[in-house]
């Protein structure tokens, strides 16, 4: 039954709860940051975006597509924006690209920072990793297989 | 070029990261475990209760998936700490959520990008179901 509130347990759930958690997420956050920016350092986003290009053809994108969707999937939107609009304006990738590319980051993007937050609430790391990346091809393929893209596939963005 | 200057800028995003974290899942955390002890979060429970048996979760965690995907995913963890939620459950919100999240702020960039947001909001949410559906299921 709802009686008045018993304060004392309830700081003290609260003053638990909160620095249990928050160690948790500094100490697997902090950790993959580090290891984020080693990687873009040692600029291995360009070598891998390289090898997987030609795997793009399956959704019928071209190979400059490969390094902003990458960027994205990695590292997030907001990062991963400054990539996308720069290839934009650059005229390199096509209205098809940039359409597919939204299409499949909107289900999956900021793969390592989101997982690890979730992973420290107990989460199974490969089961949303692998979740997430088997629904985001599934549905980039379904929608580059759509008239609509088809018919818009002559527009440059 | 990898140096000590790497080292100490994932560090500082690391903590940046944690502190914005914080600033959101305090907040939340308290808020929900507020509601705990009170009969408010039983009664929404309760009207979410036959929705959320879909997707194998608590009427309770239907506050974490509302603050997920209209606020953001801070506040949704904020939440899903304070509830307690078994390893598989937290595995099958952890998936909903990280497919739909933030839909009113990331449905405006995909706009912006030249792509319709209600629908990318709507292709997101069906996902999500479904793959809460699943991991009900197979887990």
């Amino acid at each position: 039954m709802w009686g008045p509130l018993d304060w004392g347990p309830f700081i003290l759930e609260v003053g638990r709860g909160i620095a249990f958690n928050l160690l948790i997420m500094a100490s697997i956050i902090i950790p993959i940051m580090i290891l984020l920016e080693i990687a873009r350092d040692l600029k291995l986003l360009d070598r891998f975006s390289k090898k997987m290009a030609p795997g793009l053809k399956i959704f019928g994108m071209s190979p400059e597509a490969s390094f902003p969707l990458l960027t994205g999937f990695f590292f997030g939107i907001s990062y991963g924006a400054g990539v996308i609009i720069e290839a934009a304006r650059s005229g390199r990738i096509s209205w098809k690209d940039m359409f597919l590319i939204n299409v499949f980051l909107s289900v999956c993007h900021a793969v390592i920072e989101d997982t690890a937050l979730f992973i420290a609430l107990g989460a199974d790391p490969l089961v949303i990793v692998a979740g997430r990346l088997v629904l985001a091809l599934a549905v980039t393929y379904l929608v580059s297989c759509t008239k609509y893209v088809a018919m818009n596939d002559r527009k440059r963005c | 070029m990898l140096t000590g200057q790497t080292i100490r800028r994932g560090f500082l995003k690391g903590v940046s990261v944690t502190w914005e974290l914080a600033k959101v899942v305090v907040p939340v955390y308290v808020l929900v475990t507020f509601l705990k002890h009170t009969p408010a979060l039983k009664y929404v429970a309760g009207i979410f209760e036959p929705a959320m048996r879909l997707v194998g979760l608590p009427g309770e965690a239907s506050i974490a998936v509302v603050l997920g995907m209209l606020a953001n995913l801070y506040a949704a963890l904020g939440a899903i700490a304070s509830l307690n939620l078994s390893p598989k459950e937290t595995t099958i919100i952890a998936l909903m959520l990280l497919i739909c999240h933030s839909l009113p702020m990331e449905t405006a960039v995909a706009q912006r990008a030249g792509v319709s947001g209600a629908l990318m909001a709507l292709i997101r949410l069906a996902l999500s179901v479904m793959a809460g559906i699943f991991l009900n299921i197979a887990l």
